[in-house]
């Protein structure tokens, strides 16, 4: 018998060393909800930023689809002033014209048939005119009750002809019942790895940095747990209120805004176990076990606030219930801070202490890990600050960096004590310009790389969790608003920490 | 204005005056990512200036630039300098320069001038302007306290013959030249040719003497046989021709002096494809 070698194709000896990008397939993004400020403020500015990095295909385009009636060349015209004004980037004629000349734009209802037909259409001439080769890309930036209906659409219109990925914009559901209910619909028609539903908090370049510090370094994971943590401290602060936003907000509030997905997410992150590697799955199955362990945490630990009239850096501003589109009796919380356990093995009986909220002090994200006090200290401590802990801070926004609190002793007779900080400030160290976390995540979408978004499985978590703190509120009615803007929220929030003998870090 | 200053102690003592902003009192955060020493005879100072400017804002670090002057009187004569950047609310980070003229016969002994000024625990890259006095005592000495040689192999003269020297040091100092960087556009270029360019026989270089020696080094030491050069002097790399077909222009802007030496602080490792490409021109 004769054995035929498998014919090999040499390898190519001059692209060793070279330093290359993954560059993307050729595709065309299909922006729903292109009118809409996530367009304006976000995607293009990050679209515009990738292309001058050259990092988008050379066989790119956009469609944009809305019901405002506009031309194509209004909403090239529209998004280019979306660039100057939102963009971290100038301006620059040869690279806006190459993605402008991609640009299209088509006016349609979301359900409407016709309308359907008509972006089909438009797909079509894109593949021809610009070689797309069948590749879409969909964002769905739309009101929740419309993804439902466009994931049937575009299911039941997907073509054999190139790769589908459908990227969803959070909130993934209002509850469990209708987060299932949307996977389910995306299962219908879409494959998991089809799928990239977005929390923009994992792009940003500070809550990947929390991933390298962890696990680059050596001198933290091995005291990352019980055994030195005391606690841990997760806050996401806003000074903003509700924006205009009060259809949407009165429905939310801060748990189903904020804390249902940013703040769980970053607990996720601060608690994991080290991933076997940087992949998808592994990143995402080790954020699952962790929300699988959070034990839902009893009434008495959870607060929720809701802001009244009060000062914003000097200003005035009115309470929620003065907010326009607010009804006046709300009982919508703008404030949720809650005492949560992981139960496992790293961290049993190390509580959590995670809180956000609307109107509060300053616009501050944060993750604390507050170590345990030194066992004996062979000082004479005048008084309780001067035996303060360590805390290391993860500064997400503003600000972003890490920093470590310790003790130093004042210099002078005898041995008094005073925390200093050490701090590692991300933007002044590197000063490249830090990418904007629509940047990353819509260039990890067009290269397939799901990394960092949601699966299905982390969201049901996550709205598990949510729908047991939202059962226990059914049964009171809080007195609201109890805390003024411009404030660090309910008092109820610092009885939360007192009560354990803490205090959430002084900002 | 800087003050004069003759030892290292009053180059400490200088630092940490001036790293308290003189409007509120407050010591300004330092922030370092390595040490940059710039050896910059007297006729590349102004050169230097301009890419160490461009460079600060980028790389923050420690730079200490390094003027030899054997024919002045003895002794060193020093400034420092702190570079704010505003961070908001009112912060500010600084960075360090510290210039130095090495007279008489301490432009002899740098090492020893330098070694004390180094940030601890921090990478250290010297960047020689023009060609390296290979085997003299400066050069010996410094390559051996820094961990990254940064040259411009197109300020050298009398290519590819200086090349031969500087691959007797890749076993002792990581080398990056930025003239090599300034290939590293067209080399995807010529990559993609692949296989169509596997037997090359001539290249044709318009651009810089340098650039065309290493082009070809590059590609004699890849494909492991030998490639005729034929270069035309320009001041840039301007196009390359294989066996007389024209490679594609790469896409994308030029990159200016201090995003080229900027790159290469980034870069810590030896690039072997490099070191192949010099032993090859």
């Amino acid at each position: 018998m004769t054995v035929t070698e498998p014919k090999h194709e040499e390898a190519n000896p001059l692209l060793e060393g070279l330093q290359l990008h993954r560059t993307p397939d050729p595709c065309v993004l299909v922006i729903f909800g292109a009118s809409g400020d996530l367009t304006r403020r976000k995607l293009f500015p990050a679209l515009y930023s990738l292309a001058l990095r050259r990092l988008l295909p050379d066989k790119f385009a956009v469609v944009g689809v809305a019901r405002s009636p506009e031309t194509d060349d209004e909403f090239r015209e529209r998004m280019k002033e979306a660039v100057q004004e939102f963009g971290r980037d100038k301006v620059k004629d040869d690279v806006w014209n190459w993605l402008a000349e991609g640009m299209r734009y088509v006016s349609t209802d979301f359900a409407d048939e016709d309308g359907e037909n008509r972006v089909a259409k438009v797909l079509n001439e894109l593949d021809r005119e610009r070689g797309t080769g069948g590749n879409r890309v969909y964002y769905l930036a739309v009101p929740p009750d419309a993804i439902s209906t466009l994931l049937h659409e575009i299911g039941e219109r997907r073509t054999t002809e190139g790769w589908t990925r459908v990227i969803i914009e959070k909130p993934f559901g209002h509850d469990l019942a209708s987060a299932q209910e949307l996977n389910e619909e995306v299962k219908r028609h879409f494959s998991e790895q089809e799928i990239f539903r977005i929390d923009h908090y994992l792009g940003k370049e500070t809550v990947q940095n929390l991933l390298a510090l962890r696990f680059a370094n050596g001198i933290f994971e091995p005291i990352w747990n019980r055994q030195f943590v005391d606690h841990v401290q997760i806050t996401v602060a806003e000074s903003i209120g509700i924006e205009g936003r009060a259809a949407f907000y009165e429905r939310a509030g801060a748990i189903r805004d904020v804390f249902q997905n940013h703040l769980l997410q970053l607990l996720a992150l601060t608690a994991m176990e080290p991933p076997i590697d940087f992949s998808a799955d592994s990143v995402r199955n080790e954020k699952v076990k962790v929300l699988r362990a959070l034990h839902t945490p009893g009434p008495k630990h959870v607060v929720r606030g809701q802001y009244g009239r009060g000062y914003v850096e000097g200003d005035e501003v009115p309470g929620y219930r003065e907010e326009e589109g607010v009804a006046p009796d709300s009982l919508t919380e703008t404030y949720v801070a809650a005492k949560l356990y992981v139960d496992n093995w790293r961290w049993a009986d190390t509580p959590f202490y995670v809180r956000a909220g609307k109107r509060l002090a300053r616009r501050e994200t944060t993750i604390a890990i507050q170590f345990k006090r030194a066992p004996h200290p062979p000082f004479a401590i005048v008084d309780e600050e001067g035996l303060r802990p360590n805390v290391l801070v993860c500064h997400i926004q503003p600000d972003e960096g890490v920093s470590l609190e310790f003790l130093a002793k004042v210099p002078g007779q005898g041995v008094m004590l005073r925390a200093v900080h050490m701090d590692f400030l991300y933007g002044p160290t590197f000063r490249t310009g830090i990418p904007e976390a629509y940047e990353r995540l819509l260039l990890d979408c067009f290269l397939g790389d799901a990394t960092l978004f949601t699966r299905a499985d982390e969201v049901e978590e996550q709205w598990s969790l949510v729908d047991a703190m939202v059962a226990f509120w059914k049964r009171d009615r809080p007195s609201f608003p109890n805390y003024a803007a411009g404030t660090w929220g309910p008092a109820a929030s610092d009885e939360l920490m007192n009560r354990d003998g803490r205090k959430w870090r002084r900002h | 204005m800087a003050t004069a200053l003759g030892t290292i102690s009053e180059i400490d003592r200088e630092l940490a005056l001036r790293r308290v902003d003189p409007a509120t009192g407050e010591p300004m955060q330092r922030t370092s990512v390595m040490t940059h020493i710039a050896w910059v005879p007297t006729q590349w100072v102004e050169a230097a200036e301009d890419v160490l400017t461009g460079l600060a804002d980028r790389h923050p670090s420690r730079t200490i630039v390094l003027v030899p002057d054997p024919d002045a009187e003895e002794g060193i004569d020093a400034n420092a300098e702190v570079m704010q950047f505003p961070l908001g609310n009112g912060r500010q980070v600084c960075v360090e320069t510290i210039r130095v003229r090495l007279n008489g016969s301490r432009a002899e002994v740098p090492a020893s001038v330098v070694q004390p000024l180094l940030l601890p625990d921090l990478p250290v890259f010297l960047r020689w302007r023009g060609v390296p006095p290979f085997g003299e005592r400066p050069f010996e000495e410094l390559i051996d306290v820094v961990d990254r040689l940064i040259v411009d192999s197109t300020e050298w003269p009398d290519l590819p013959a200086p090349y031969t020297q500087l691959a007797e040091v890749f076993d002792r100092v990581v080398v990056s030249d930025i003239a090599w960087a300034r290939t590293s556009r067209w080399r995807p270029q010529l990559a993609s040719l692949w296989p169509g360019i596997k037997d090359v026989k001539t290249i044709e270089v318009t651009g810089t003497e340098a650039q065309a020696n290493l082009l070809a080094g590059w590609l004699r030491s890849r494909l492991r046989h030998d490639v005729a050069l034929e270069h035309i002097q320009a001041d840039r790399l301007a196009g390359v021709k294989v066996d007389g077909e024209p490679a594609p222009f790469p896409p994308g802007e030029r990159p200016d002096p201090a995003d080229l030496l900027s790159d290469e602080l980034d870069r810590f490792s030896r690039d072997r494809v490099y070191e192949e490409a010099v032993r090859s021109a």
